[in-house]
């Protein structure tokens, strides 16, 4: 069933940046269908609610709204489409789907670990540049 | 009471398109509006009318789902004619909306009529058709 749900075949190139469009909602689409299914491969009931869910999915391709190009596009639907279909065949556990989906921005990480230590480390932790 | 309000539903709705009998339902029930209690051989009139709009408590799911996903605050007036743009909902938006629908009433919409839904009455009506045709 799974394998079977993710054999869509994205064709190359979207010709324009509606048709880029549609793309994105027909994954849209495909992904909250599929959400009943992950609940239940992941036993997530208690844990969180549909509604929860696609809004994290919406949120995620709203980050990337401003792109024009459409092979940029492309690919970032490709992304999508393969982490929806590792989702969807059980190639991931349980943790990876609520740190990843359910919580906010710290994940699993809650955060005691780094508390006491000074701006100066965080920043540098994080990256070259601040 | 209830038929009145759903007859009132009826007049204002957009997609009903039986328009010979609108008309003289409109004649109907303004003589039915000027009298405090109306013949009983009415009813069924004004029942059949029920049949072409969607019904209120479909609209109400639908606007309060509508309200939750676009995080309206509880005063702001959703009523069937509102848009979703104007409602500051964007194309994802409305899809959004779509599939919560779509699970809300255990209901699967078709491409075509995902494109065409723009306000709340008629995505309620779309509703009741594919929920007679289950």
């Amino acid at each position: 069933m799974a394998s079977s749900l993710k054999y869509v075949r994205v064709p190359p190139n979207s010709a324009s940046l509606a048709e880029a469009r549609q793309r994105v909602f027909e994954f849209f689409k495909t992904a909250c269908r599929s959400i009943p299914s992950i609940m239940e491969i992941y036993t997530l009931h208690d844990v969180v609610a549909p509604s929860h869910l696609r809004s994290t999915i919406a949120s995620e391709i709203r980050k990337n709204a401003h792109v024009t190009n459409t092979k940029v596009i492309d690919m970032l639907l490709f992304k999508a489409t393969e982490e929806l279909s590792n989702i969807v065949e059980h190639a991931k556990q349980r943790h990876h789907i609520i740190g990843q989906y359910v919580l906010g921005r710290q994940g699993l990480d809650v955060g005691t670990k780094d508390q006491g230590v000074s701006d100066f480390l965080k920043n540098f932790y994080k990256s070259n540049y601040f | 009471m209830a038929s009145l309000t759903a007859s009132s539903l009826s007049f204002s709705s957009v997609s009903c398109s039986f328009k010979p009998n609108q008309v003289s339902n409109l004649r109907k029930a303004s003589l039915s509006f000027s009298g405090k209690g109306f013949p009983s051989h009415r009813m069924p009139a004004l029942r059949f009318r029920v049949a072409c709009a969607a019904k209120p408590e479909t609209v109400n799911k639908v606007v309060e789902i509508v309200k939750k996903q676009l995080a309206l605050p509880e005063d702001r007036d959703v009523n069937g004619e509102s848009k979703f743009a104007t409602l500051g909902a964007d194309s994802l938006d409305t899809v959004e909306i779509v599939m919560g629908l779509e699970e809300e009433f255990g209901i699967s919409v078709e491409e075509e009529s995902a494109q065409s839904i723009t306000t709340v009455q008629e995505a309620a009506d779309m509703i009741e058709k594919l929920l007679e045709k289950k």
